[in-house]
C-alpha cells in the first residue's frame, strides 16, 4: 500500500458521494477512519512516491517521512475526531468534507511546490464552505477575499522561484538555492511567507479569524480552528525545514515581527470579554510561537506544540461553538457557571487549558520547557522572556475564564452533547497521562533530534 | 522510610482517592485529608530524624530527582506540619466549599508540591513543582466564591515562577549541571547579578513582600478559613525558601556599601525587605476585616524574612530561619482561631463583632498566643526571631532598616490588638448571644498545638535553634552561640526561659489582682450616653470603628498607589490589545490587504537596504 492512497480515496469518495446523499455521510465517517486506520496501523512504508513514473525533478513527489507521518496522524486523527461529532448533523457536509481531507492529506504530503499551491487551493475553497455554517455569509466573504490574496501571493512568490531555479520540488529546489543570492530570494520568500501566514493565522495577515472563528459553530471551529490550523503549520515547518535557507537579517527581522504577533494576540485576548474571541486571539499568538519555533529549527517541539494547540483548539471550540450558539452570546459573563452543572466537560477543558498554558502534571509543561531549554541553549534569551511574558498574560484572561465558568451563583440553560464531553474528558486525559509519563515525548523528541537533517 | 518520590506519589494518589471518597462522603474525604497530611508530615519529620530513604525505580519524569538536605527539610517539617494542623478544619467546611471533592485532591496536590519544592536538588523539577503549587494552590482559593483574587493570584505567581524559571537556566548555563545546590555556589560575576535580581523577584512575589505583594491581601482575606491558614503559614514560606536559597548561597558583586558592609544589590534587597514591613503595618492598621489584617501582617512579616537573609550575618539569617518558623506557628493558629470565629459568625469583620471571649474563650487563648508572637513579644517564638534579627541589625549599624524592622514592632502592637479587642473582648453582641459555641474537638486540637508551639518556641529557643544551626552549618554559615538555654547575641545573651518565668509571675500578680478586685460591672454594648439624640447607625458607635482614624488620615491617600499601578498595568495591556484589534483585525478584506502590502514593503526594505 502506498501512502498517495490518503489522497486518492478521499477524492474518489468525494466524487461517488455526490452521486447518493443518503451514503454520503457513511462514506465520509469511513474514509476519515479508514485514513487515520491506515496512519495509525503502520502499513504504509516510508518512502518518497514518484507520481506517474516521472521523477523528480519534473514529475511530482510525495515525500511519506517521518514528518508527515506525524503531522498526518493529528490532522487526520482530529479530523475524524470533528468529524464523528458532527457527520450525523452537517450530512450535507460529507462531500466538501471528503474533498478537504483529500486536500489536508495533499498539502502535508506532496514534495511539490506547485502541487502545494492545489492542495492549497482545495482546501482554502472547503474551508470557504465549512464556514458558511456560521451563517455569517460576510464574514465567509472576507474570508475568500483574504484566502484568495494569500495564494495567490504565494503563486507569485512561487513563480519567481521558479524563474531563479528552474525546478518546483522541494528537496531540489533547496539545493539549487544554495549559493543563490540571498537577497534575491527574499522577496519571494516573504510572498510564500505571507501567503501560508494568511491560512496559518499570522497578525496581522489573517483578519478573517475574527469574522470567522469568532461566530463559529461546534463544527467550523474545532475544523479551522484546529485542523486546519495544524495542517498549514506543519506545511510551514516542512518549508522551513527543507526548503528555505534566509538571511540572518530577514530572519531577525521576521522573529521580531513574530514576537510582536505573539505580544499583540495575548493581548488582544486579554482585552476580549468573548469566549471565542479570547480563543482566537490565543490562537493568534500559539500560531506565532509555533512558528518561531519552526523557523529557529526546533522542529521537535514545534510539532509537538503544533499537535497539542491543535487538539486543544478542537475540544475548546466544539464545546464553547455550541454553548454559545445555544444560549446566543459568546459573552464570558453570560457563560459564567457554564460548568458548574457540566462538571466533567469543567473537567476536560480546565485541563485542557492549564496544558496550554503549560503547568506540570500536562503535556504542555514537557513541551514548553523543552522548547525554552532549546532557545536557551542557542542563547536566545529575548525569545524566552517574550514567551514567558506572553504566558503570563495568556494564564491571567484564561484563569479568569476558568473562575467565571466554574464559579457562579447563575448557569445558562444548555445542553452539551454525551459526544463533546466525553471528547473533552478523553483528551484530557491523554494529556494529563503524557505529562506524568514522560518517556514517549523524549524518545519522540531524541528520535527526532538524531534524525534532524535528513527526510527518514 | 519510603523514597520521597514514593512519598510524594502517595499524596498525590491520596488526592486521587480523596476526590473519589469525596464523591460519595463529603466529611470522609475530608478526614481522608488530614491521615494523608499526616503521613506526609510523619514521613519528612523522620527524614528530620535520620531515616533513610530508599530509591523507587519507576518511571517518572526524569528531572525529578531528590536530596534530603538539612535546608530543604527545615522548611518540609514545618509547612508539612502546618498543612497537617489545618486539615482538621476540612471537615467542618464541607457545606460551605463550592467543590469539597476537588478541594481535598488540591490541598493533598498543593502539599505534594510544596514538599518536592523543598526535596528537590534538580533545578528543572524545582520550576516543575513550583508551578504545581501555583495551580493547585490557585484553585483553593474559588473555593469561598472569590473570584478576583484567583487572576491576581496566578499573575503574580506566574512572574515569580518565570523569572525563578530563567534564574535557573542562567544558573544552568553558567554551570552546566542541573543541582540546584552545587550550581548555586557555582556562579559568580554578571549572571550572579541577574540570578539574585531574578530569584528576589520570584522570592517576593510567593511571599507577597513589596511591591509583589498586591495579591496576598486579596487571597488571604477572600479565600475560606483553612485555605488562608495554609497559604500564610505553609505556601508563603515556599518564598522564604527561594530567598534563603539565592540572599545566602550567592553574593553579588558590585559596589559595597562600606557603611553597612552591604552590597548595593544586598541593600536594596533588603530595602524592599524594609518597605514590605512598612507597608503592611500601615496598611494593616487600616483593615476592618481581621483576615485582611492579619494578611498585612503576613506581607510584614514576609518583610522581616527577607530582610534578615539580605543582611547576611549569622544572627539575621538564624533570625530570618527562625521566624519562618514562628511566624508559620502564629499565623497559622491566628489564622485558625478567625477561622473558628468565622464559623461562628459567618462573618470576619470587626466592627460586626465583639464578646467572643465569653462563649469561645479557647479561641480567645489561642489568638492571643499568636498575636503575641507576631508582635515579637516574650514569652513566644516571635520574640527570639525579632530579638536575633535586631541583634544583627544593630551590630551592623543598619540604621534605617532598624528604624523600619522597629516601626514594624511597634506598628503591629497597634493592629493585632485590635482583633484582639473588637472581636474577643467587649461586650457581647446580642445577635450571636445564643448560637455561639466554642469549637468543636477537633478544630479545638491543631489550635492548642499550635500554641503550645508558639509558647514552646518562645521558652526553650535553644532546642528549635539547634535545627537551625544546622541549616546555617549547611549553607555555610557560621552557628548561633549558644549554651544550655542561653543564646549568645552579639550585644548580650537572652535567657528565654528566664524571661518566660518572670513574664509567668507578672501575669500570675496581675491574675491575683484581677480576682481580688470588684467585678466589672456588665452593660449592652449599644448602651451609649448620645445626649437626646436618636440613634440610627449604632453600629458607627462601636469603638473599633476608625479605631486608628487620626493616624489613618496621615498616609489614606497614598494606600492604593501600588493597586493602581497593578490596575494600570492590566488597562494597558488592554488597551494595547484593543489598539491592534482596532486596526489589523477588522471586518474589510480591504485593510487587511493594505497590511499585507505594507508588512511586504516593511519588510524588504530591511533587507534591501
Amino acid at each position: 500500500m502506498s501512502a498517495v492512497l490518503l489522497i486518492v480515496i478521499p477524492l474518489l469518495m468525494a466524487f461517488l458521494s455526490i452521486l447518493s446523499k443518503k451514503l454520503a455521510p457513511y462514506l465520509l465517517l469511513l474514509t476519515s477512519f479508514a485514513a487515520f486506520a491506515l496512519l495509525i496501523v503502520d502499513v504504509l512504508p516510508l518512502e518518497t512516491i514518484t507520481i506517474g513514473g516521472f521523477t523528480a525533478p519534473y514529475g511530482i513527489e510525495l515525500v511519506f517521512d517521518k514528518y508527515s507521518l506525524f503531522s498526518l496522524q493529528i490532522v487526520d486523527g482530529l479530523f475524524l475526531l470533528v468529524v464523528l461529532t458532527v457527520w450525523s448533523t452537517h450530512k450535507k457536509m460529507a462531500s466538501i468534507l471528503l474533498v478537504a481531507l483529500a486536500g489536508l492529506n495533499g498539502l502535508l504530503l506532496t514534495g511539490d511546490l506547485f502541487n502545494l499551491f492545489v492542495f492549497l487551493e482545495i482546501t482554502a475553497i472547503s474551508a470557504y464552505l465549512i464556514s458558511t455554517t456560521n451563517k455569517q455569509p460576510i464574514h465567509t466573504f472576507n474570508y475568500v477575499v483574504a484566502g484568495t490574496v494569500g495564494s495567490s501571493l504565494y503563486l507569485l512568490g512561487l513563480i519567481l522561484l521558479y524563474n531563479m531555479t528552474g525546478t518546483l520540488n522541494m528537496l531540489d529546489m533547496a539545493i539549487k538555492l544554495v549559493g543563490v543570492n540571498q537577497m534575491a530570494v527574499a522577496l519571494p520568500f516573504l510572498l510564500m511567507f505571507i501567503g501560508l501566514g494568511v491560512e496559518a493565522k499570522l497578525m496581522p495577515f489573517a483578519s478573517w479569524v475574527k469574522g470567522i472563528l469568532g461566530h463559529s459553530d461546534s463544527f467550523s471551529g474545532p475544523m479551522i480552528a484546529g485542523v486546519y490550523a495544524a495542517a498549514s503549520l506543519f506545511v510551514f515547518g516542512r518549508l522551513f525545514d527543507t526548503v528555505f535557507v534566509i538571511s540572518d537579517s530577514l530572519n531577525l527581522i521576521i522573529l521580531l515581527s513574530l514576537s510582536l504577533s505573539i505580544l499583540a494576540g495575548e493581548a488582544m485576548a486579554y482585552s476580549s470579554t468573548k469566549v471565542r474571541e479570547i480563543l482566537l486571539f490565543s490562537s493568534v499568538a500559539q500560531a506565532g510561537i509555533a512558528i518561531l519555533a519552526f523557523m529557529q529549527g526546533y522542529t521537535e517541539y514545534a510539532m509537538l506544540f503544533v499537535a497539542l494547540n491543535a487538539a486543544s483548539k478542537v475540544v475548546l471550540f466544539m464545546i464553547f461553538g455550541s454553548v454559545a450558539k445555544q444560549i446566543g452570546s459568546d459573552n464570558v459573563s453570560d457563560m459564567s457557571g457554564l460548568f458548574v452543572n457540566h462538571k466533567w466537560t469543567g473537567f476536560g477543558v480546565t485541563v485542557i487549558i492549564l496544558s496550554l498554558l503549560g503547568l506540570p502534571l500536562f503535556i504542555g509543561f514537557t513541551v514548553k520547557l523543552g522548547l525554552l531549554l532549546s532557545l536557551f541553549n542557542d542563547q536566545n534569551i529575548l525569545f524566552i522572556v517574550i514567551i514567558l511574558i506572553s504566558s503570563v498574560v495568556e494564564g491571567v484572561y484564561f484563569i479568569k475564564l476558568l473562575v467565571e465558568l466554574w464559579i457562579s451563583e447563575k448557569t445558562p440553560k444548555v445542553k452539551i452533547s454525551c459526544q463533546a464531553a466525553l471528547i473533552a474528558v478523553l483528551v484530557a486525559l491523554v494529556l494529563v497521562a503524557l505529562g506524568v509519563y514522560w518517556q514517549p515525548v523524549e524518545q519522540f523528541v531524541d528520535q527526532y533530534l538524531s534524525l534532524r537533517g535528513g527526510w527518514f | 522510610m519510603p523514597a520521597i518520590e514514593a512519598l510524594l506519589l502517595f499524596i498525590l494518589a491520596g488526592g486521587l482517592l480523596t476526590y473519589l471518597v469525596s464523591r460519595l462522603n463529603k466529611t470522609l474525604g475530608m478526614v481522608l485529608t488530614i491521615l494523608v497530611s499526616g503521613f506526609a508530615f510523619i514521613s519528612v519529620a523522620s527524614y528530620a530524624q535520620g531515616a533513610g530513604t530508599d530509591y523507587l525505580n519507576i518511571a517518572l519524569p526524569s528531572i525529578l530527582t531528590f536530596e534530603i538536605t538539612d535546608t530543604g527539610l527545615f522548611f518540609a517539617v514545618i509547612v508539612s506540619f502546618v498543612f497537617f494542623m489545618v486539615s482538621f478544619f476540612n471537615p467542618y467546611y464541607v457545606s460551605k466549599l463550592r467543590y469539597p471533592s476537588a478541594y481535598g485532591m488540591l490541598f493533598l496536590f498543593a502539599l505534594a508540591g510544596a514538599i518536592g519544592v523543598f526535596m528537590t536538588n534538580n533545578m528543572l523539577a524545582l520550576f516543575f513543582l513550583f508551578e504545581l503549587v501555583v495551580w493547585s494552590s490557585m484553585f483553593l482559593i474559588p473555593m469561598s466564591g472569590a473570584k478576583k483574587p484567583v487572576s491576581w493570584y496566578y499573575g503574580f505567581s506566574a512572574v515569580g515562577s518565570f523569572s525563578l524559571l530563567v534564574a535557573l537556566l542562567l544558573i544552568y548555563g553558567e554551570s552546566g549541571s542541573l543541582d540546584l545546590y552545587t550550581s548555586l555556589n557555582a556562579i559568580s560575576g554578571v549572571t550572579a547579578g541577574f540570578v539574585y535580581a531574578l530569584m528576589i523577584v520570584a522570592g517576593l512575589a510567593k511571599l507577597g513582600g513589596f511591591p509583589l505583594h498586591i495579591w496576598l491581601p486579596r487571597v488571604l482575606g477572600e479565600s475560606e478559613d483553612p485555605v488562608t491558614s495554609v497559604f500564610s503559614g505553609g505556601l508563603e514560606k515556599m518564598g522564604a525558601f527561594v530567598a534563603f536559597l539565592v540572599l545566602v548561597r550567592i553574593t553579588p558583586v558590585g559596589t559595597m556599601i562600606n557603611a553597612t558592609s552591604l552590597t548595593v544589590a544586598q541593600y536594596i534587597v533588603a530595602t524592599l525587605g524594609a518597605l514590605s514591613i512598612v507597608f503592611g503595618t500601615l496598611m494593616a492598621i487600616r483593615q476592618d476585616d481581621a483576615k485582611k489584617l492579619l494578611a498585612y501582617s503576613s506581607m510584614s512579616n514576609g518583610g522581616y524574612i527577607v530582610l534578615a537573609f539580605s543582611i547576611m550575618s549569622t544572627m539575621s539569617v538564624a533570625g530570618g530561619l527562625y521566624h519562618v518558623m514562628a511566624h508559620a506557628l502564629a499565623s497559622a493558629a491566628a489564622y485558625l482561631a478567625i477561622g473558628a470565629v468565622n464559623r461562628q459568625t459567618g462573618t470576619t469583620k470587626m466592627s460586626e463583632l465583639g464578646g467572643m471571649i465569653h462563649k469561645m474563650p479557647l479561641s480567645y487563648l489561642v489568638y492571643l498566643i499568636a498575636i503575641i508572637s507576631m508582635a515579637g513579644i516574650p514569652p513566644m517564638g516571635g520574640f527570639i526571631s525579632k530579638w536575633l534579627i535586631y541583634q544583627a541589625l544593630i551590630g551592623k549599624g543598619l540604621v534605617l532598616l532598624s528604624v523600619a524592622a522597629f516601626f514594624g514592632s511597634i506598628g503591629s502592637f497597634l493592629y493585632v490588638f485590635r482583633p484582639l479587642a473588637a472581636l474577643f473582648l467587649g461586650q457581647e453582641l446580642p445577635q450571636f448571644k445564643k448560637t455561639i459555641k466554642e469549637a468543636p474537638f477537633f478544630m479545638a486540637l491543631p489550635m492548642v498545638i499550635l500554641s503550645i508551639l508558639n509558647i514552646a518556641t518562645g521558652v526553650v529557643p535553644t532546642y528549635f535553634l539547634k535545627y537551625v544551626n544546622m541549616v546555617m552549618v549547611e549553607a555555610g554559615l557560621n552557628e548561633v552561640p549558644m549554651t544550655g538555654l542561653v543564646i549568645h547575641g552579639t550585644n548580650g545573651d537572652l535567657h528565654a526561659a528566664l524571661i518566660s518565668g518572670m513574664f509567668a509571675v507578672g501575669v500570675g500578680v496581675a491574675f491575683i489582682i484581677f480576682i481580688s478586685l470588684k467585678k466589672s460591672k456588665k452593660v449592652g454594648l449599644m448602651d451609649t450616653y448620645t445626649a437626646a439624640n436618636f440613634i440610627y447607625t449604632e453600629e458607627l458607635l462601636h469603638y473599633s470603628v476608625d479605631f486608628y482614624a487620626p493616624l489613618e488620615r496621615l498616609y489614606e491617600k497614598y494606600t492604593h498607589m501600588m493597586r493602581n499601578f497593578y490596575d494600570n498595568l492590566a488597562n494597558k495591556v488592554r488597551e494595547i490589545g484593543a489598539f491592534f484589534k482596532y486596526f489589523l483585525y477588522t471586518y474589510k478584506p480591504e485593510i487587511t490587504v493594505l497590511w499585507i502590502v505594507l508588512t511586504l514593503v516593511f519588510l524588504l526594505w530591511g533587507d534591501i537596504a
